[in-house]
């Protein structure tokens, strides 16, 4: 699903040539992302080892773990059995070195726990002509109210 | 400065410098961005110094201050860094508000500069 069918596509993120319609390639790259990051997250997690870069950093919960081996672990120890994700908003950027950010606004429901609000961004970078996730931060909101 | 790694000790200089000065002027945040930086604030895209600088002047209070509730940084393949930010501000009279923000720092001579930085009010994510 993210392999880009040309190499144009980088010199297009890059001047801001919008293709398909009235949407920026970027965007389309960042929402394409984060549908299928969410759909296999809570379907079958083990499977988004694809969506990751070899080295790639995830910060979960303020904890930092690097390399798509221990990030994989590091979700598939999440001790939930069932999640949703619900998207509230989504905001995608073309970066000076081709990347895709993608910062995502949700709530979430783990299991019979309440509804929670969370937080995550991403970073794509094509590579071997496939957009990777190379950093991932993810914080939940409930901290954050007075 | 320690254990911290070195992402984390550019990160977290810019983010205080950065809430520092939107708190006191706000019109004086056009020395951390670049032509080609982009702005998304409330998922209105701006790009630009000038523009951006703009957006900022202009929104409507007179002042403002941020909390940093929590922050990580991340260093990047292509040598920048990514930060995001968690925190709760308030502006003139207004109730406290939670907010998000992320930004890519990236090194152009010798200087830090912000090239991507997106702010969301939390207030909308809430059932």
């Amino acid at each position: 699903m993210f392999r880009s069918s040309d190499t144009c596509c980088v010199d297009a993120l890059a001047s801001g040539h919008r293709v398909m319609g009235d949407k920026p390639l970027w965007e389309q790259i960042g929402a394409g992302f984060v549908q299928l990051y969410y759909q296999q997250f809570d379907t079958d997690r083990v499977k988004l080892a694809d969506l990751y870069y070899d080295d790639c950093f995830m910060t979960f919960e303020g904890t930092t773990v690097r390399g798509k081996n221990d990030v994989m672990a590091k979700l598939n120890s999440l001790p939930f059995r069932s999640i949703q994700h619900i998207i509230t908003a989504q905001d995608h950027h073309p970066t000076p070195d081709n990347c895709v950010m993608s910062m995502v606004m949700g709530q979430l429901k783990a299991d019979q726990d309440q509804v929670m609000g969370f937080q995550q961004v991403f970073l794509l970078k094509n590579i071997g002509n496939k957009w990777l996730c190379t950093n991932e931060m993810f914080r939940l909101s409930l901290h954050n109210f007075a | 400065m320690g254990d911290k790694p070195i992402w984390e000790q550019i990160g977290s200089s810019f983010v205080q410098h950065y809430y520092q000065l939107f708190d006191t002027d706000r019109t004086q945040l056009g020395a951390i961005y670049i032509d080609a930086s982009c702005l998304t604030w409330e998922g209105q895209q701006f790009q630009g110094k000038a523009a951006i600088v703009e957006k900022l002047s202009s929104l409507p209070f007179q002042k403002i201050a941020h909390s940093i509730t929590a922050q990580d940084h991340q260093p990047t393949p292509d040598s920048c860094i990514m930060s995001m930010v968690v925190g709760q501000l308030k502006a003139d009279d207004d109730p406290i508000m939670g907010f998000h923000q992320s930004f890519i720092l990236k090194n152009i001579n010798e200087a830090w500069v912000c090239t991507n930085d997106m702010f969301r009010l939390a207030i909308h994510n809430f059932g």
